[in-house]
């Protein structure tokens, strides 16, 4: 390697720890801090990596570009699912050539925080940068959802990234394929039948079978988790946790053993409802929102507007929780997992997705008296206007924000839609559109 | 939440069952128009089956004798009180009170707990096989007058009580085993005999590996089905607010696709028990609902189906003894079609892989 680019890769490695640190040092400086925190910012700070979740969790771990495979089964198996992910402008600017001018930016920084964590790797260099990446043979598992996914091996064999048994990754790849209709009984057919090869796969990779009794121990231990996710989010429903630290608590979700998060949620659910409520809650849908580019949330918090819902798969759709299986045999367990992963998606990547705009008008209405179980004294009430994130080169959510925009329109809620990427550069017009809309909330509407 | 729905309708259901069952021999007569299988061959039960009432005084009626007497006002009065009993509390009947309805859920419980998968029947057929409950209202409204026109033996008295599983499994919690037996008596009670028992052996298979499976082919269900534009209770969809996961259709005993599907307020089908499964499963706000005459009873939140799936155990767990018979009877390699029987062997022997504890601790919870 020449001594131009290894200085090039040197460079961008320190501006990689740089982002990170920046977006860490702003977390802790926040008035609103509190110790039940420190558990996510310490997973943030000490990396974000599959290779350093499976250190923590003492299961070997398996890489995921999306979230459509059941974590169950990971759990099950006994690995650590890490779902690869890239906030980071200065990984993106990395990545190599050959690439599209409108590209994905999540995909784009971990092509470049992969190919940063390859020349490290090479030249020895100690400890490991980034959030994203890939280190050791640790074997993908790849859900054919958005076109950006798909072509993933493809761009990181361009991009020059070593694999062991196929080129681009750096360990074996399992494709996942998914029928893109919901509502129709032959796709699920299909959607069921990937998923038990799934299993075969994960079992192959561990040599032991995937009981019933692991099966059901992992919905258990995925709905403990739905159920303490969701604790934190009728606190966010009625405006008591700032965007920053939800996007915080559900981003590092991969970092540890479920059961550890479950608990440290369990335990910041307490000090969170103290909070008061804040701000003109908003609903945000769109593209996904990873560590370190909190750069939105903040923007929007510093506009007076407190987000009290989202459509994320980063954040409130992170897992399908709350898996009912009327028939809790082995077969009926893979089946119920199959059903809840594919029907109860709300990606734009399906072709019928009209109940997506369901989630959000659903949850428009105030619930009042019909959340029996909201903590005492937390008003959930309703949100008064829909901000939509389109990151730059995410064409489903692009796509699919104009019908959004119309229904939720239709049924009266104020709508702003956002076009940006990870760069800082826009800022400033962001932050005088979301001044802008916080100003027509509260006027008409609902 | 400490008394979830689903713990309150199984203690309503076995009340109802010691109270149905046994009333009789505590003095307790609630009449001969009970919509649910409260068989009047139990002795001592606290009340009947309306569907042995209809057969009766379908046939009387059309007597001529009959017609004008105090017998007929009598009847009527009986219809009446069906009506009323069935237009209040509806499907729940079905769902909350039928001791039949236990009977067939203990039996669910029972291959739960032995980790066996559930039969499915594919919505087409049941679609088919559903039209058979409306064939035996009509077969129980036909035979009787055909004997009161003398063109049936009358033997053929009480032709649905006579095929009817309830009929050879109810009586056995009174200790009463002759409707088991076969009635030489002559060729039509030799032929009820033997339907019965075919019926009844098909029916406890068919209860044992799909829930709810008589419940499929019950008359009394098409019956107060028949009456639901008078019932109070529903079951209501809010369409705007539904995300179509299926949970409603995994809750359910029936396995009813429509609540999901449907796309508008009324998702009460014909199979429906209002049993509220899918209400208590469903995690969006306010998108399905269990009304009485408009007011809300029961409405589903992501707070309370947090609450409650995370609380399901799926309990893989059952004494050795009868644990190890399950594990040859239920076999793979004699029963290709049942899965998961042996997973309880397979699991002592990589437990370790599991984080230590941690299943143990959350099924136990």
């Amino acid at each position: 390697m020449s001594e131009y680019l290894k200085n090039l890769m040197a460079r961008a490695g320190a501006r990689v720890k740089a982002e990170e640190a920046r977006e860490l040092e702003h977390l802790r400086g926040r008035p609103d801090r509190l110790a039940a925190y420190d558990y996510f910012l310490d997973l943030a700070a000490t990396g974000l990596t599959p290779a350093a979740a499976a250190a923590r969790t003492g299961r070997p771990a398996v890489n995921l570009l999306c979230l459509q495979a059941p974590l169950e089964l990971f759990q099950a198996a006994g690995l650590s699912p890490f779902k690869v992910f890239g906030g980071s402008q200065a990984g993106a600017s990395l990545a190599a050539q050959g690439l599209p001018a409108l590209m994905c930016p999540m995909l784009k920084s971990v092509l470049g925080l992969s190919r940063l964590r390859q020349e490290e790797k090479t030249s020895g260099a100690a400890g490991e940068v980034g959030t994203s990446g890939s280190s050791g043979a640790i074997p993908w598992v790849l859900p054919t959802t958005c076109d950006w996914v798909v072509k993933y091996p493809e761009m990181a064999r361009l991009a020059g990234l070593s694999g062991l048994d196929s080129p681009g990754l750096s360990g074996p790849l399992h494709w996942l394929e998914l029928p893109h209709v919901k509502d129709r009984e032959g796709s699920q057919a299909r959607w069921l039948e990937e998923v038990l090869r799934l299993k075969d796969f994960l079992q192959n990779l561990t040599g032991r079978p995937i009981t019933r009794r692991a099966l059901a121990g992992a919905v258990a231990v995925y709905g403990r988790a739905w159920r303490a996710l969701t604790g934190l989010i009728l606190l966010r429903r009625a405006g008591r946790i700032a965007a920053p630290w939800f996007f915080l608590t559900t981003n590092v979700f991969f970092g540890d053993t479920v059961e550890k998060w479950t608990e440290a949620v369990e335990k910041l659910i307490p000090a969170v409802a103290k909070n008061p409520a804040a701000g003109r809650r908003v609903f945000l849908a769109g593209s996904p929102i990873f560590f370190p580019n909190f750069k939105l949330p903040r923007l929007m918090e510093e506009a007076g507007l407190t987000v009290a819902a989202d459509d994320l798969c980063s954040s409130e759709r992170l897992f399908p929780g709350g898996v009912d299986c009327g028939d809790p045999s082995e077969f009926g367990l893979l089946e119920a997992l199959a059903q809840r992963y594919h029907q109860g998606c709300l990606c734009p990547t399906f072709a019928d997705n009209d109940r997506r705009v369901n989630n959000i008008l659903g949850q428009a209405a105030p619930a009042g008296p019909d959340v029996p179980d909201a903590p005492a004294g937390v008003g959930v009430g309703a949100f008064e206007g829909v901000v939509y994130q389109v990151l730059k080169g995410c064409h489903p959510f692009d796509l699919e924000s104009f019908s959004v925009e119309a229904a939720l329109k239709a049924a009266g809620l104020k709508f702003i839609r956002l076009e940006t990427d990870y760069t800082a550069e826009d800022s400033q017009n962001l932050s005088t559109r979301l001044e802008a809309f916080r100003q027509t909330l509260g006027v008409g509407g609902i | 939440m400490s008394l979830r729905l689903r713990r309150l309708r199984r203690l309503v259901q076995h009340v109802c069952f010691v109270v149905l069952m046994y009333g009789g021999r505590f003095g307790l007569r609630l009449g001969p128009a009970l919509p649910c299988f409260s068989c009047p061959f139990v002795a001592g039960c606290g009340g009947h089956c309306y569907l042995m009432g209809l057969q009766g005084y379908i046939g009387f009626g059309l007597n001529a004798a009959a017609l004008g007497s105090a017998w007929l006002l009598t009847s009527l009065g009986w219809l009446a009180v069906f009506i009323i009993l069935t237009a209040v509390l509806g499907k729940a009947w079905c769902g909350w009170v039928c001791p039949f309805g236990l009977i067939q859920d203990w039996l669910t419980a029972l291959r739960r707990r032995l980790g066996l998968r559930e039969r499915r029947i594919s919505p087409a057929a049941k679609k088919k096989l559903g039209l058979i409950k409306y064939g035996l209202v009509v077969y129980l409204a036909a035979v009787p007058p055909l004997i009161t026109l003398g063109l049936l033996h009358e033997d053929f008295y009480l032709p649905f009580c006579n095929i009817c599983p309830g009929k050879a499994l109810l009586p056995l919690f009174a200790g009463e085993t002759r409707y088991l037996a076969v009635n030489l008596n002559n060729q039509v009670t030799i032929a009820f005999s033997v339907a019965l028992l075919t019926i009844t052996g098909l029916t406890l298979t068919g209860m044992f590996f799909k829930e709810r499976f008589f419940c499929l082919f019950c008359p009394m269900l098409a019956l107060i089905h028949l009456l639901k534009p008078l019932t109070a209770l529903r079951l209501i969809k809010k369409p705007g607010a539904c995300v179509g996961c299926g949970n409603c259709r995994r809750a359910c005993p029936m396995d009813i696709e429509e609540v999901r599907e449907r796309l508008a307020p009324d998702v009460q089908t014909d199979e429906c028990l209002d049993c509220g499964g899918c209400v208590e499963a469903c995690p969006s706000n306010s998108a399905l609902a269990l009304k009485f005459m408009g007011r809300k009873l029961f409405a589903s939140s992501r707070a309370y189906a947090a609450g409650f799936v995370s609380s399901l155990i799926y309990s893989v767990r059952c004494a050795p003894p009868f644990q190890g018979l399950t594990a040859f009877l239920f076999h793979r390699s004699f029963v290709p079609f049942v899965r998961g029987a042996d997973s309880q062997r397979l699991s002592s022997e990589y437990a370790d892989h599991e984080t230590p504890g941690n299943h143990e601790r959350i099924l136990k919870k």
